[in-house]
Formats: C-alpha cells, structure tokens, sequence
C-alpha cells in the first residue's frame, strides 16, 4: 500500500507544521513553506490539519500508485494529470491501484502541494515530519524524493468529495504587499531609513529558498554595523552590509547576527513562498496587536 | 532587562548589549528557570550570549501578558545556582584533519605545537547553541590564535572538525559548509539522538579540550 516515485524533479520534500521546541540546540523549525495550501489540502482530504504532505518546487513530479487513496492538489496552479487525463487543483481526487498521478508544468505561483488521504505513514522524528536536510533530520532518509522512493499510505476506497470555492483560491500576483511589525534592532534604523524601507519597492533575487528570501531595492543602512547573535523568528528582515533586506523562512537559522528593522506577518510569508525570482514587494506597517488579530482570523478559519 | 516584541508570535528578552561571562550565566538562570516552570503555551525559549528568544501561543496570550508573566518569572530566578558542567572533550589535532594548522603556523609564526597548547589549555565558556543541531559557540580562545573566517567558506567542512573564528571556537557537529579555521578533530557527538536532551551541552556549560593521538581519536569511533 503505497505510492512510488517514479519521476522526481529537483526538489520534492515530505513537510508538515514544523519541528517546535528544539530551536535551543539549533534545530531550525522547518515546516511547509505555504501554510494556507497545506491547511486547505488536508481539510479537502479530512484529514488531521498536522497531517503531512509533499512540497513540489519544481515542474514534472510523477507517482505511480499501488493502492487506492485519494489525493488533494493545491498551492501553485499547476497541470495535475491522472494517467494523461487532466484534473484541477484544489479538489479532492480519487485514485486506483496502477494510477499514474503526474504533475506537471506550474502556470503560476512556485510550490504545489500534493496531500493523500490520511497522510504518508513514516515515522516522525523530533515531533515532526518534516525533512531538513541540512540538519540530516526527518521525511524519508531525510532527503529530497529521489526515484524510486516508496511513499507508504493506508488503502482507501472513498466516496466523500470536496472542492474549495472559486473565491478561495488564491492568485499568484506579480508585485506583493507584506505587512510588517518594526521589532528587534528598529531603533538603530532612522526615521529616514524607516521611511526608505516603506516606500521603495524592493525584488526578489535568484537567492530565493527554504531558508530565506533575498532583495535588492534602496540601499536600507542600520546606525549599528552588526549584533550579538541572538535568536530570529520565523519573517525577520535582515539588513545586510550591503543594506539589502533578507526575509528568513522556514528553514532559518536558529540564531543570526545582523540587524533586524522588523518581521513580516506569517501570513503574509505564506503569500511570499508562491512567489518567484523579479516579483516585486512592497513593505506596510502593521503593529503587534492587529498583526495578531489577523493571525488569529487566519488560524480559526480551519477550525 | 528589556523585553522587545520580535515577530506575530515571538519576542526577545535582552540582558545586556556585551559579550560578558557574567551576563552569560544570568541569561543561563533565566532559561532554566523559564524551562523549569514550564508555562503553558511557550513554544521556543532560545538563549543567546545577551538574550532569550521565545516563540509563543498567540491564542494563550498577547505580547503585553506574555511580557508581564516572563518577567516576574524571571525575577524570583535570582536565587537559582549555577548548575554549569565541565565537559572535556578529547582531539586529535594533526595535521591531515587539522586542515588549516599549517596556514595558522605560517600567519601566527607559532609552531603546530604551540598551536595545539594554546587552544587545549583555555577553559571555554557555552554562550550560545545553533547555527547547526548542537554548534556550540565557545569563547575566548587566545589572542594569538584568534583568526578571522576565511576569505571563502569551504563548501564541506568534516563532520567533528574543531574549528576558530575570531576569539571563538567550535565543533562542527555535522557535515557542513563553514568559513571557520580547522584545527582538529574529534569524535565527541554534539548531536546525539540517543540522548533525551538530544545534545550534551548547555549554554554556560564549560569545556576543555584535550589533546589525543590519532591512534586514540580511531580508537575512540573517529573518522579520518
């Protein structure tokens, strides 16, 4: 009972919530980088909202079922063909035994994610599903999904069906609006420097993974040249030397040395790991206690 | 004490702006008190040389509670003893895994041997974990041993290479790109799944290294 890799592009990892309270030896959060596609790919399913799934970061991802089960696509909108015949996104789809599930080119946004019925039945390691293979830790053999790979799954024959309405199904903009809470060093940026960072538009550059989100835009300069390593939330904006900003994500390092202006809005970093290298962003202040209330909106939808 | 909002969900608690031993073990007495009371709903609490991180349930509190209940936890620590270990850890420090001993020799113009006295007689200091699982960051080596990184990271640094930058030193727990300068080798886990804390080492905790032959470090489990 299970589904088999049989064509595996660069970069596919097993991914759920993330690996939490181990941040104190150096063991980074991971987790998937969209949150809104994983929530919504296990509510389609009815499965656990903990429950993990693949991430796909790249075009022609092929699995060959051994068993019947059904899957859920969402994330980037991609092309989803089951044995050559195409199939939307966001919708629950039935399998059989000897099915071909292939995903192929991604038409907008960056990472699909593909979610089966009950979830990948491997062992958790620290808590978590999720692979980081920097760290050697989690998914299968704590690697990317190589051909040939066996994904164990429970066998389900399923009549249930869902889709997500048309209106909540995101569009993958060109230009991005993340909301940000002036934290950590923003007292060492002047007014001047702040008002810089919230007026320019600033682009995504090739430097763009799990770890962390790299711009170019107005030089940004910090009155202070570097910190005490300290440690760094998941969306802190790093100014570098060179006064660009980094956006750290999922895989970030647990602590960091160079200054912080401020974080961005989980929510808001979801958006940002569907975009791709020359989209442009633009930065809006928030403060703490409506960046709050929005998470929290954001979480009780999937209760 | 200051207490800073970081991010949606998490905010840091500063206790100086220096890297000092004192201030060291301050920041280790508040992270073991705040571990120890175990408050509902805390994530991450992550100690550094002048501060703790923490990550919070948003739905539990909001930063101004969260930030009140932190802080008079902190105050009744004071009484806490210092509960830091001393671990020895045993290197090898030839020259075939101590792949920058040489290059040191040549810019310090002190000998391999002098090298390896220097960096093993000091008692080092735990300021901070991370980076990787179980990177230690320990301080102060020697100033005549003090290097900055080098000019480009190598893109795989050996799994148990004991390593300078600056006046810090530290082991490579794992495999890794690193820019640090590699003086040794040691089969000592800093990472150690087997283990309930997972890693044997506390921020405050002390180390000392201690000079094995390679016949020893083989014997020992470690890899050339």
């Amino acid at each position: 009972m299970s589904l088999e890799v049989i064509n595996s592009p660069i970069f596919v990892t097993i991914q759920d919530k993330g690996r939490f309270s181990y941040a104190h030896i150096g063991v980074t959060a991971s987790g998937v980088m969209d949150e809104y596609a994983y929530y919504i790919a296990n509510m389609l399913l009815g499965n656990s909202y903990s429950e993990n799934i693949l991430e796909i970061a790249f075009s022609n991802f092929q699995l060959k079922a051994n068993s019947n089960t059904q899957i859920a696509v969402t994330g980037a909108i991609c092309e989803v063909f089951i044995n050559e015949k195409p199939y939307s996104s966001w919708q629950t789809i039935n399998i059989k035994a000897g099915d071909i599930i292939k995903i192929g080119k991604i038409l907008s946004g960056s990472k699909v994610y593909l979610g089966v019925k009950e979830g990948f039945k491997i062992q958790k390691e620290f808590g978590s599903y999720s692979t980081t293979i920097k760290e050697n830790l989690g998914g299968l053999n704590a690697n990317r999904l190589l051909k040939g790979d066996i994904l164990p799954i429970n066998e389900k024959l399923t009549y249930h069906k869902a889709r997500l309405k048309e209106c909540y199904i995101p569009k993958y903009e060109d230009t991005l609006d993340l909301r940000v809470i002036l934290s950590y060093q923003d007292e060492f940026f002047n007014k001047e420097q702040i008002d810089k960072f919230f007026s320019s538009e600033f682009t995504i550059t090739n430097e763009f993974n799990r770890m962390g989100c790299k711009l170019s835009g107005e030089s940004i300069k910090c009155n202070i040249n570097g910190i005490i390593s300290e440690g760094i939330s998941f969306g802190a904006i790093q100014i570098t030397n060179d006064g660009q900003p980094i956006i750290l994500l999922k895989d970030r390092q647990t602590i960091g040395g160079y200054p912080k202006i401020g974080s961005v809005l989980s929510i808001d970093c979801f958006k940002l790991a569907q975009a791709k290298p020359n989209t442009k962003i633009r930065f809006k202040l928030i403060d703490i206690k409506e960046a709050q209330k929005k998470l929290k909106e954001f979480y009780n939808s999937f209760n | 004490m200051k207490i800073k909002v970081a991010s949606v969900d998490s905010l840091i608690i500063y206790f100086a702006d220096k890297i000092d031993k004192d201030i060291a073990l301050k920041v280790k007495n508040a992270y073991n008190c705040l571990r120890n009371l175990n408050i509902e709903g805390i994530i991450e609490i992550v100690p550094s040389y002048t501060s703790i991180f923490v990550t919070y349930d948003i739905f539990k509190y909001d930063f101004e509670e969260i930030s009140k209940v932190l802080a008079s936890s902190i105050k009744q620590s004071s009484t806490l003893e210092d509960t830091s270990k001393l671990i020895t850890i045993d290197v090898y420090y030839g020259v075939e895994v101590g792949l920058d001993l040489e290059d040191i020799s040549k810019k310090t113009t002190l000998s391999i041997d002098e090298i390896i006295k220097l960096h093993s007689e000091k008692i080092y200091d735990v300021y901070a974990i991370g980076f990787l699982p179980g990177f230690a960051y320990l301080a102060s080596v020697d100033e005549k041993i003090a290097l900055p990184r080098l000019s480009s990271p190598r893109k795989q640094i050996p799994k148990g290479s004991v390593s300078i930058a600056d006046t810090q030193t530290a082991v490579y727990p794992q495999a890794s790109p690193g820019g640090w300068n590699i003086i040794g080798r040691t089969a000592f886990e800093f990472f150690d799944k087997s283990l309930e804390s997972l890693s044997p080492i506390c921020v405050a905790d002390r180390v000392k290294f201690n000079p094995i032959s390679k016949e020893e470090f083989l014997k020992q489990g470690g890899v050339l």
